[in-house]
């Protein structure tokens, strides 16, 4: 199909892009950006792995076509850490062991954030339910539960 | 004793950066310039001849670079387990007969994903469909078509035998006839897989000194050179396996794969890179997953509970190659003997082949197939004879020293205190058997025990591991290890050791990993060894490196070697208060006096040394592992009477796992453990029809997802310990632990309900036609 000149705002940079119509965003970041921390762990929209924020709001990257993003601010995991800081999630993240093979990572950091973002003191339930399109099959979600808890109390 | 500064601490994770940031790179995130798409043809027959193949058209397609089928190959075949009694049998692409639906028949390298993918259909194939078998017990029919012959040395008159597995001591006939009890029950398990986040991928490049470079989503780099290099007829030394991170394994990444050889031989023929990643449907569809198996279990106990004899036979789908089939019914019979002793024992596996995708293993490896049979049954035991399950499992646990069938010894072994410190901990005595108060309440509260035990590392290729720890000029340190880190956190206990060794803080270790040309040989990820074999190798290399280093600062601090610590970056003389230099200045002053001789430490560790290879898998002959790990396991379920939906509210985990490394790793290989029991015995299953898989996205096969969370609680019970100079046995905490799990929760359903469910997973229906059959109305 012909390509079509798009640009996209990720991370706070424009990207002025050929792209053909069809191509998600999941494909455009991490092929033609190559941002590769956004995954792909199934293409259909059932894990989760591939969530990136669009004006804030999780989306489903590879649901998502890469024309449809555009005028809308994209980030990734990889916009996340702020002049070399890294974002509190990542920290708690790594502090409380909610990492194993870290493939479902990226998707479940940025989905936390939005959750904490909207609701910054959320309950335990609200965390869960909120994190239940993301799929961990290493962790059993007990580190992830507790390393957005402390987040949000702002503890380190 | 000294005091340890990194080992035994809940350090976190030396990766976590690079994997919170997004940084990480795995296979699927690895591109090399010039690099072509693969992709594979798949039967879409369960058993067939192929009569022609002709790719001419996908070859003419523009784009398309190259099409292999299996008349490019050598037509060397391989196995999970390859051995004069069980030689590989698999082709890695089909040459004339394909045995399941999704069995690689060709594969196109092209410019992209979509040219290969439409290649694909431009690929003819001509077959002659066989009659195909599915089920194992139909398989073993004279009748039945035959998929492979039997194997030559089984002299039974069963038809598509793989693999047999023969054990037994004591005499069971006389043991039953003694027995005051003596019960016969059949447990089936279900077929179940790993759902690895990351799908199969393999990324192959052949370079014009003759070198095949790849990278692959798998559990070690060694077992995946040996198996590329054979099929492809090179020498070792040509392959070269290097480290990419590894979104998930459990099991299901372990031996050679059809993609990954055909990226590399893809690869070979167009001196180009080559990048297969399947997609969830194909790892669905045609990758390997675990191991349906069903046992038939027929125990006699005396009065007391006491077991006296237990005769086991053990079925395998082992689908259509043998895969890790032959090895799983061998370890069936390592899970029933291991926990309990067993006076006299009767044990039988087959592993059958049918004409369904291949099987691998699956984090545990039949062990929780066995635990759920055992462990439901000595339950039921229990209650015939009014002794309670925490009792029943007491009187008949292995006990420290013990000395198994196969000579092995259990040495430390904890399993009493876990069973004591989990029913304690849960006040199970309490909890335990209250059907009868709970009557007329529609959710119930049931609790279960289950125990189980795994080894720790064995011999299977590539037996052993070495490391080598450097000491550089700025006084860091580089560890080179052949482990591969596939989330469990080995770059991070391994870090730790050398950490404590050589008194250095973790930051200061850089880890070169997994990588066949530049780091030395490791056991792998997939033999539950990480921790012991490796850590050891690591941990010897270390020391080895400290020794070099004490010498010289010996001289520097005019004191004997033998007198030196080094702790907090510095190495001083026991007992003389600032008598000390720093570890950087003892690094430099090693360069000058050693003439420019870098410290280079070596280590090296092999279980069980002088064993040449793993024992019999036909008759458990001969030393298995120097290193048993024993858990017990309490869960404490919700049952609706009235939907049947079990909710699991409760894992309380009492493991003896030696000591552990790094506690808060420990407690996430627990957790994650924890999830998959719950899935496996409460709703996971793969569903197939005739050879075709009907659960082919994470829609049909549902895993645990953050609201299925389960609260989690931990009990350690130590029974080793670490210390300078000496190997330490530390055992396995990665895959144990489902076992005990999927048993407690059946147990627990069973105190809830009253229901003995007696086939995963253990589905509402099922609990509800048990009801219906006690007469129970649900309130
Ligand atoms: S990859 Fe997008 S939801 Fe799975
Ligand atoms: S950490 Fe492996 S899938 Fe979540």
């Amino acid at each position: 199909m012909k390509k079509q000149l798009i640009e996209l705002r990720v991370n706070g940079e424009s990207f002025e892009l050929a792209v053909e119509p069809q191509k998600t965003l999941l494909e455009v970041v991490r092929e033609d950006l190559g941002l590769t921390g956004a995954k792909e762990a199934c293409g259909t929209g059932e894990c989760g792995a591939c969530t990136v924020l669009i004006d804030g709001k999780p989306i489903l990257s590879c649901l998502t076509l890469a024309i449809e993003a555009q005028g809308k601010e994209i980030t990734t995991i990889e916009g996340l850490a702020k002049a070399g800081e890294l974002h509190p999630l990542q920290k708690a993240f790594i502090r409380y062991g909610a990492i194993q093979c870290g493939y479902c990572t990226s998707g479940m950091i940025l989905n936390a954030k939005s959750i904490l973002d909207e609701n910054p003191k959320p309950s335990r339930d609200e965390i869960l339910k909120g994190l239940e399109g993301n799929l961990c099959r290493c962790t059993g979600y007990n580190k992830i539960l507790e390393a957005v808890m402390a987040a949000s109390t702002g503890e380190d | 004793m000294e005091e340890l500064s990194y080992v035994g601490k809940s350090v976190p994770r030396k990766d976590g950066v690079e994997k919170a940031t997004g940084r990480a790179l795995y296979t699927v995130d690895m591109v090399l310039p010039g690099m072509l798409w693969g992709k594979i043809l798949r039967s879409p027959y369960p058993h067939a001849k192929i009569l022609r193949i002709d790719a001419s058209r996908a070859e003419r397609l523009p784009g398309v670079k190259a099409v292999i089928t299996g008349k490019d190959t050598l037509g060397i075949k391989h196995g999970f387990v390859e051995t004069p009694r069980y030689p590989p049998d698999q082709y890695p692409l089909a040459m004339d007969r394909v045995r399941y639906i999704g069995e690689e028949v060709a594969a196109v390298a092209a410019i992209d994903e979509y040219v290969a993918e439409e290649a694909l259909n431009l690929i003819q194939v001509d077959y002659e469909e066989l009659p195909a078998v599915f089920d194992p017990e139909e398989a073993m029919k004279p009748e039945a078509p035959e998929i492979h012959p039997s194997h030559p040395k089984v002299k039974e008159p069963y038809k598509n035998i793989g693999g047999k597995t023969e054990s037994g001591w004591g005499n069971v006939e006389k043991g039953f006839d003694e027995s005051y009890l003596v019960r016969e029950d059949r447990f089936e398990g279900q077929l179940r897989t790993h759902c690895y986040m990351e799908p199969q991928a393999t990324l192959a490049s052949f370079d014009l000194s003759g070198k095949l470079n790849v990278w692959t989503s798998s559990q070690g780099p060694f077992i995946k050179r040996a198996k590329l290099a054979t099929t492809l007829g090179l020498p070792f030394s040509n392959v070269r396996v290097l480290k990419a991170y590894v979104g998930g394994a459990y099991g299901g990444k372990i031996d050679l794969f059809s993609h990954e050889f055909c990226a590399s031989l893809l690869s070979i023929k167009v001196q180009r890179p080559v990048k297969i990643v399947c997609t969830r449907e194909e790892v669905f569809e045609s990758a390997r997953h675990g191991q349906p198996i069903f046992v038939e279990l027929k125990t006699g106990v005396k009065k007391d509970g006491t077991l006296v004899a237990q005769q086991i036979r053990v079925v395998n789908n082992s689908g259509a190659y043998r895969g890790s089939g032959v090895v799983v019914i061998f370890l069936c019979w390592g899970f029933v003997m291991l926990c309990y002793r067993i006076p006299n024992l009767k044990y039988k596996g087959y592993s059958i082949y049918t004409n369904n995708p291949v099987r691998a293993p699956q984090r545990g490896h039949g062990a929780p197939n066995l635990r759920f049979a055992v462990e439901s049954q000595m339950d039921t035991m229990a209650e015939e004879l009014g002794i309670d399950p925490v009792e029943i499992r007491l009187k008949n646990a292995r006990q420290k020293g013990d000395i198994l069938p196969n000579e092995d010894s259990v040495r430390n072994c904890g399993l009493v205190e876990c069973i004591e410190r989990a029913a304690e901990a849960t006040r199970f005595k309490e909890i335990y058997g209250k059907r009868k108060s709970q009557e007329g309440q529609r959710i119930r509260r049931g609790i279960g025990m289950g125990v189980s035990s795994y080894f720790s590392g064995s011999l299977i290729y590539p037996n052993t591991s070495a490391a080598i720890v450097k000491l550089n000029d700025d006084g860091t340190v580089s560890l080179l290890t052949g482990a591969l880190d596939i989330g469990q956190g080995a770059e991070t206990i391994l870090c730790q050791i050398v950490a404590e060794e050589l008194g250095v803080s973790m930051d200061d270790i850089r880890v070169v990993a997994a990588d066949t040309e530049t780091t030395p040989v490791d056991i792998g990820a997939w033999i539950s060894g990480g921790a012991y074999v490796s850590g050891n190798a690591v941990k010897m290399a270390a020391s080895d490196a400290r020794r070099q280093l004490f010498e010289v600062a010996a001289q520097e601090l005019e004191a004997n070697p033998e007198d030196l610590i080094a702790k907090n970056r510095e190495i001083s003389v026991k007992g003389i208060p600032g008598r000390s230099i720093s570890f950087t200045q003892a690094v430099a002053s090693s360069i000058s006096k050693r003439r420019g001789n870098p410290i280079i430490g070596q280590g090296h560790f092999r279980t069980m040394k002088d064993m040449p290879a793993h024992p019999s898998l036909a008759t458990t002959k001969g030393r298995w592992s120097d290193n048993y790990a024993f858990d017990a396991q309490v869960a404490e379920v919700d049952v609706d009477m009235e939907t049947g939906q079990v909710k699991l509210v409760k894992a309380t985990t009492a493991h003896d796992c030696g000591f552990p490394i790094n506690p808060l790793l420990v407690e996430g290989q627990i957790d994650g453990q924890v999830s998959m029991a719950q899935g496996h015995a409460l709703w996971e299953e793969v569903l197939m029809k005739e050879g075709k898989t009907l659960t082919t996205s994470f829609l049909d096969y549902k895993i645990p997802c953050a609201k299925d969370l389960v609260e989690s609680h931990y009990i350690d019970v130590i029974t080793e310990r670490y210390e300078k100079d000496t190997p330490y046995r530390t055992k396995e905490v990665g895959e144990g632990y489902v076992s005990g799990m999927v048993a407690a929760i059946a147990n627990a359903v069973y105190d809830a309900t009253g229901v003995r469910v007696k086939t995963f997973p253990i589905l509402p229906e099922k609990i509800l036609m048990g009801l219906k059959e006690k007469g129970d109305k649900p309130r």
